[in-house]
């Protein structure tokens, strides 16, 4: 664990950091498979950097609408920087009306756009994975197998390691897609489906959390995992459907 | 894929997902889940300790089982840490009795802690941490850190750098009520 990178006298903390690394790699990855579809990888930087701004800005207002008597006497912190005082449904309501209306002014196919942005999407979590290992976060179950970590005195399964696999197996798997021509949505709708079931796979390897259960001990991670990888199999089942009837068209 | 196919493999996945889903729930009983190795990590309980009060008095953390604390760690030399005291004392007395806050200080000397304390009329236990040994247990790196622990003496947040009365809010909520 080395939840702190010691440089001199600075300390830097590594979760932060690895967070910031996956950003970048995130938007890279998705730039260099935005051109192998024949977009600007520009556009992925864009709408990154963008979403980013907005979900900054819509995190603290939502923060701020939230604990307003907070903020009523004093009215400074409203621009504090303040790592904590933000809200995540504001901010990702936020970065997705400004990443939408981006795509929308610039007139760039929605599919498309998608299916660049799910490989670097992917390898920025498994970053973000391995950061978490370094911190010593979202650390797994106690486990008694040979290649257990030991986060906080406790042998563990390296729950993170495993997560950060499976998205790089899924971002291998959806970059070969999008070499091979894969139709317009299909990679980001397998990218979906993978890291769906991914997070539905892997959740009881990590630490039981009970705040993040529903219906009287269901992990959520795991509902949500589901949910997500049937979505994006009905998704695929009609742009089969679909492309099946357009080739029909054709003919 | 023919359409039969898609719609057995979806019935199949909500099938065998339902089936690990269930499987894996856990107790709803939290005690059962947390695990019993104090460590200053999200999940565990906060590990244990006795000081001194700037007051003199002993201070033993197991004592405040059953009411929600504030664990917070400063140093008078440290600007965030004397940005955020005056918040943690309005909690204090906002709380009384309901929450702990507890105000670990940092290697420093008893008499500066005591008039510093007095200067700004703080009200709440400040503990002595004179030789650092207890920062180095609960892996304080940065000042302030301050540990949100629950009535069952579980930590439900960290939060390193200085609290504001807004998310001094927010975080009082993952331990009270």
């Amino acid at each position: 664990m080395l939840p702190v990178l010691q440089i001199g006298p600075l300390s830097l903390p590594t979760y932060p950091l690895a967070l910031l690394l996956a950003g970048w790699i995130a938007l890279e990855v998705g730039a260099r498979a935005a051109r192998r579809l024949g977009l600007d990888g520009d556009h992925i930087y864009n709408v990154g950097v963008y979403a980013l701004a907005a979900g900054a800005v819509g995190g603290r207002l939502g923060h701020v609408v939230a604990y307003w008597p907070a903020y009523r006497t004093q009215l400074l912190e409203i621009f504090g920087f303040n790592s904590r005082a933000f809200l995540l449904w504001p901010a990702a309501a936020a970065a997705l009306v400004v990443a939408s209306g981006y795509l929308y002014r610039q007139r760039l196919p929605l599919a498309r756009m998608l299916d660049a942005a799910a490989p670097g999407a992917l390898a920025g979590a498994a970053v973000a994975s391995l950061g978490a290992l370094l911190a010593g976060r979202a650390y797994g179950a106690a486990a008694r197998v040979p290649w257990a970590v030991n986060p906080w005195g406790v042998s563990r399964h390296p729950s993170q390691v495993y997560e950060a696999l499976a998205a790089l197996a899924v971002a291998l798997l959806v970059l070969q897609m999008i070499r091979r021509g894969s139709r317009p949505g299909a990679a980001a709708l397998v990218a979906l489906a993978g890291y769906g079931l991914s997070r539905w796979l892997l959740e009881p390897f990590r630490a039981p959390e009970v705040s993040a259960t529903i219906l009287g001990g269901l992990r959520s991670a795991q509902v949500l995992g589901l949910a997500a990888a049937l979505i994006a199999l009905w998704g695929l089942r009609v742009l089969g459907q679909r492309t099946g009837e357009a080739g029909v068209v054709a003919e | 894929m023919t359409r039969l196919r898609w719609n057995i493999l979806i019935v199949l996945t909500l099938a065998v997902g339902l089936v690990w889903i269930w499987v894996n729930r856990l107790p709803v009983d939290r005690a059962q889940t947390v695990d019993l190795r104090p460590a200053p990590a999200v999940g565990h309980p906060a590990p244990d300790f006795t000081l001194t009060t700037a007051g003199g008095e002993p201070f033993n953390l197991a004592d405040l089982r059953g009411i929600p604390v504030v664990l917070n760690f400063w140093a008078t030399w440290c600007p965030p840490c004397r940005a955020e005291l005056p918040e943690l004392e309005a909690a204090s007395n906002r709380f009384a009795g309901q929450v702990a806050i507890v105000g670990v200080n940092q290697a420093e000397a008893p008499a500066a802690v005591q008039a510093f304390a007095t200067q700004l009329g703080l009200t709440f236990a400040i503990p002595l941490d004179q030789d650092a040994a207890v920062s180095q247990r609960y892996f304080v790196r940065s000042l302030p850190t301050t540990f949100f622990i629950d009535r069952d003496g579980v930590i439900q947040q960290l939060q390193v750098g200085p609290v504001t009365e807004a998310t001094l809010t927010q975080l009082l909520k993952t331990i009270y009520p």
